[in-house]
């Protein structure tokens, strides 16, 4: 219907008008970002959240899962955890609020709430699209994050962490980060969860690299089981520009992760790697589109789904090779062991090709454990969980090894294994 | 081999006019009003004769069309069509119902001449064809002729016009019409439901396998009117049946609506293997006139270990919005879609196929090969999804595209969803151009650019064209060839 009816709003809705009216004036920022967020907000109390019908939501229908919304919580309280690997600079954001005092040498960094006071942040705060939800709540209310700017040439030899911890309440943080031309540099993205109490996060990253630019970006996603996780990643990939992505999901009731990229520099290349570690009632959607806008650009993206219990995965995947873009290389997998009867996954691997000289692919499975890899296993006396177990690890495992720092590998393969062990 | 060169020397004898089927025959036509109404559609109902409760069918599918809205998901685009503007029903004047084939207008039977489509038994007989079949010739909106009637009659088999069918077998078609597409189920399928005109109806009773090949023969041919056709295939227990469907259209500046319905239903252990080559007017090179062709088929397989196979061959059209589907409800059910289809010059395809699983043991097998040239764009779109009590649902999907100058568009947008965890699914696409080492090599032989190209695109093609009956694979050959005429510029 094109008519415009105004829609009876879900608890979840009202909740979000609500805590928008109540904390307005709480939000950083006046003039033009006030009304870029007045503007986002009455988007989404006029077009209520996503339901199926929106076809980048057909599988995660967010006006029937998100059903209740924490209300902010000033007195919440989290405190740093101990990095993922040591050695690496800290910037935290603690129950959303962030602290720029752990910013490595020469790299230049200031709290997103600085650019949000100074008006610098309104040019952020838009959609990115007419289904754009993400852009859309968390441009309403983001109040916190970083601006991160790494000046040409700069290699940092440790990684730095972006360490979100959430105890209760919302959080709404903005990353826009530049890495200048030759850069080199390992990002991790770090959400954790420090209480049962159900939070509200929602993230979005602005990636711009620079020609040359060599990245290394770590999502890691464990939050609670009854957190709601919202999060997107923008990259803009220039000439000759390198991105790793990795996307691991460890924990959340209901995690959208979207990831959203462009090429527009020749010779630039992309890998996505995702691992999605299901259980519970988790529901976990994985969106991903990158647009292949110049000639001779690669991608691969090699996603990995294990669901056990009654956990619904959803990945979706759009490669698009725009007219005159020759030459591109983009190959997409999605391979997913589904361990229980009641759990879920939904796929939708998408090519759209304008050019005629590409090699584009992609493929997707959805299986069992292979019964005679079991049984090779139990022949050698090792019991049936065990073995199981071992297997699944081995289906992940690959996209981890992929990564090059060894005492990351090790960390990520622990908080794997201890992930496994707790569901298997 | 041979198969081969006859495309090239197929591709070879065009030159300029590609389209051949687009000729025009004036006929003498019962032609209904423009626009639709509760009167047009009595008026239809009227003219075939129809019980009360099949006019009772189509109002209420007419009534439930008037809520609905034009579908627009699909990767197409179109003016909007003003149903105001076409006449539902349009027939020969001279057919006055079911008739044997000598009272048949003989400028009609010219047209099928010059179509090569064999209606008359005693040609058939003296050997022209080497196997034969048994043609159902739809002529615009009603059915024109249905050979080899008697001869199926002895084996049991009915075959003959829906129209026919709804006065002979009234209790067949209350007890199967709108069992797999229902009258609700689309915005096309539902407007079909309440103008259908025409089509075929097949049953193969129990333990019968059908003695020959089925075939319709479907043909627009007047301006300003849509083909609304309605086939209906029941296979009985154990029953075999190959049905095949041809289609084209003359060459006109305007676009015509083509919107059928195919219901198949397969109960246990029977087959049903439905074959089609649509060659419908494409336009013209500048995008004028063509057919839309926008079709819901469906196959149900009811029974256990029934299994119900697409062969899709799709060169012509405008625009095609078709997505031949299987619903495996049967435990051991199979379904397959073996689709080949071919876009050039300004023509949209928008097809691919459903399989839904939901007996146990089902399986599924997709191949489908786009090959779009031109500023054509296509289309793949499927779905495959598992019910949650299905255990061992197997499904098997390739998607391959062939891209052939760089202003056309070729996707794919596969729809996969597993509920269980026996589930084994596999799906895999690609899409490349031509490699330019095979063209290098014909070209070193001595083999003519487009020649080689369609050679190329029949040896991609090659595992859906084995899939179709002998009569139609040749067919099907020399049309890729003819549809990528032109697109070597």
């Amino acid at each position: 219907m094109n008519m415009q009816t105004a829609i009876t709003m879900t608890a979840a809705e009202t909740a979000l008008v609500d805590a928008y009216n109540a904390e307005i004036g709480e939000l950083p920022g006046e003039g033009a970002v006030l009304s870029a967020r007045d503007t986002l907000l009455a988007d989404l109390k006029k077009q209520g959240l996503p339901t199926r019908r929106v076809e980048s939501w057909h599988y995660t229908d967010l006006r029937a899962l998100l059903r209740a919304v924490p209300a902010f919580d000033s007195t919440a309280f989290a405190e740093k955890v101990d990095p993922l690997v040591a050695g690496s600079s800290v910037l935290t954001v603690l129950n959303g609020k962030a602290d720029a005092k752990g910013a490595p040498v020469g790299v230049n960094v200031r709290t997103y709430r600085e650019s949000l006071l100074d008006g610098v942040a309104a040019a952020d705060l838009i959609e990115r699209d007419p289904e754009d939800a993400i852009g859309r709540i968390n441009g309403s209310f983001v109040r916190d994050g970083f601006e991160i700017e790494v000046p040409e040439g700069t290699e940092l030899e440790q990684p730095m962490e972006l360490q979100l911890v959430q105890s209760a309440g919302q959080s709404h943080s903005r990353f826009p980060v530049t890495f200048g031309a030759n850069t080199k540099a390992t990002v991790i993205e770090r959400h954790l969860s420090v209480s049962d109490a159900a939070s509200l996060v929602t993230v979005v990253s602005d990636l711009i690299l620079d020609d040359g630019a060599d990245i290394t970006w770590i999502i890691l996603q464990q939050q609670g089981v009854s957190d709601s996780h919202l999060a997107q990643v923008n990259f803009d990939l220039g000439t000759n520009a390198k991105l790793r992505l990795f996307v691991i999901n460890a924990g959340g009731k209901l995690v959208r992760q979207e990831v959203h990229g462009v090429t527009t520099g020749e010779g630039a290349d992309f890998k996505l790697r995702g691992i999605n570690l299901l259980g519970g009632e988790t529901h976990t959607d994985v969106t991903f589109t990158l647009g292949h806008d110049v000639p001779n650009t690669t991608s691969t993206e090699v996603i990995r789904n294990v669901l056990f219990d009654r956990a619904k995965g959803v990945f979706q995947g759009q490669i698009r090779v725009a007219p005159g873009a020759q030459k591109t290389d983009a190959k997409m997998a999605c391979n997913t062991l589904l361990l229980s009867d009641d759990a879920d996954f939904s796929a939708k691997p998408e090519l759209e090709i304008f050019a005629d000289d590409v090699q584009c692919g992609h493929g997707a499975t959805v299986i069992d454990i292979n019964p005679t890899h079991l049984y090779y296993l139990r022949a050698r006396g090792i019991p049936e969980n065990k073995a199981r177990a071992m297997l699944v690890n081995a289906f992940v495992d690959e996209i981890v090894e992929e990564l090059e720092d060894e005492s990351l590998i090790e960390t990520l393969e622990a908080i794997i294994a201890a992930w496994l062990e707790k569901h298997a | 081999m041979a198969a081969v060169q006859e495309t090239i020397d197929q591709v070879a004898l065009i030159d300029v006019d590609q389209y051949k089927y687009g000729f025009e025959t004036t006929i003498e036509m019962d032609k209904a009003p423009k626009g639709l109404s509760e009167e047009i559609i009595r008026f239809i109902s009227a003219k075939k004769n129809e019980p009360d409760w099949m006019l009772e069918w189509r109002l209420e599918a007419y009534r439930r069309w008037l809520t609905l809205e034009e579908p627009t998901w699909a990767r197409v685009n179109y003016p909007k069509i003003d149903f105001n503007e076409i006449s539902f029903y349009a027939a020969p004047k001279s057919t006055p119902g079911p008739t044997s084939i000598d009272d048949v207008d003989p400028e009609l039977l010219k047209v099928y001449e010059k179509l090569g489509i064999p209606l008359r038994e005693q040609e058939i007989l003296a050997g022209v064809k080497t196997s034969r079949i048994a043609v159902d010739a739809v002529f615009d909106s009603v059915s024109v002729v249905t050979t080899f009637k008697e001869e199926l009659k002895k084996a049991g088999v009915i075959f003959m016009s829906i129209s026919e069918a709804i006065r002979e077998h009234p209790d067949l078609v209350k007890k199967y019409l709108g069992t797999v597409v229902p009258t609700t189920d689309n915005y096309y399928a539902t407007l079909n439901s309440a103008v259908f005109t025409d089509g075929s109806f097949v049953f193969v009773p129990k333990g019968v396998r059908c003695p020959m090949e089925l075939s319709t023969y479907f043909r627009i041919n007047e301006k300003g009117t849509g083909q609304f056709e309605r086939t209906l295939i029941i296979a009985e227990d154990s029953a075999y049946v190959s049905y095949l469907e041809g289609c084209t259209a003359p060459q006109r500046d305007e676009n015509q609506l083509h919107a059928a319905v195919v219901e198949l239903v397969a109960l246990d252990d029977a087959e049903i293997k439905y074959s089609t080559v649509q060659n419908w007017y494409p336009g013209d090179k500048n995008g004028k006139g063509g057919i839309y062709n926008f079709v819901t088929k469906r196959g149900d397989c009811r029974g256990k270990n029934s299994k119900i196979s697409w062969t899709q061959v799709e060169t012509g059209s405008a625009i095609t919005w078709k997505y031949p589907s299987c619903i495996l409800r049967g435990d051991g059910s199979r379904g397959e879609f073996y689709s080949i289809a071919v876009s050039n010059g300004h023509q949209q395809i928008d097809s691919g196929t459903k399989m839904i699983h939901l007996g146990k043991n089902t399986s599924s097998r997709i191949v489908s090969k786009g090959i779009a040239a031109g500023v054509s764009q296509n289309t793949y779109r499927g779905q495959v999804s598992t019910h949650r009590k299905a255990e061992n649902a197997r499904n098997f999907t390739q998607c391959d595209s062939l891209l052939i100058g760089d202003k056309c568009g070729a996707h794919t947008v596969p729809y996969i969803e597993a509920r269980n965890s026996s589930a084994q699914f596999e799906h895999e696409a690609t899409t490349s151009k031509i490699s330019e080492d095979q063209l290098f090599y014909c070209l070193q032989r001595g083999i003519p650019t487009e020649a080689a190209i369609a050679l190329i695109v029949n040896g991609f093609v090659k595992e859906v064209i084995q899939e179709l009956p002998m009569e139609f694979a040749v067919e099907a050959q020399k049309l890729i060839g003819i549809s990528l005429e032109g697109s070597v510029g």
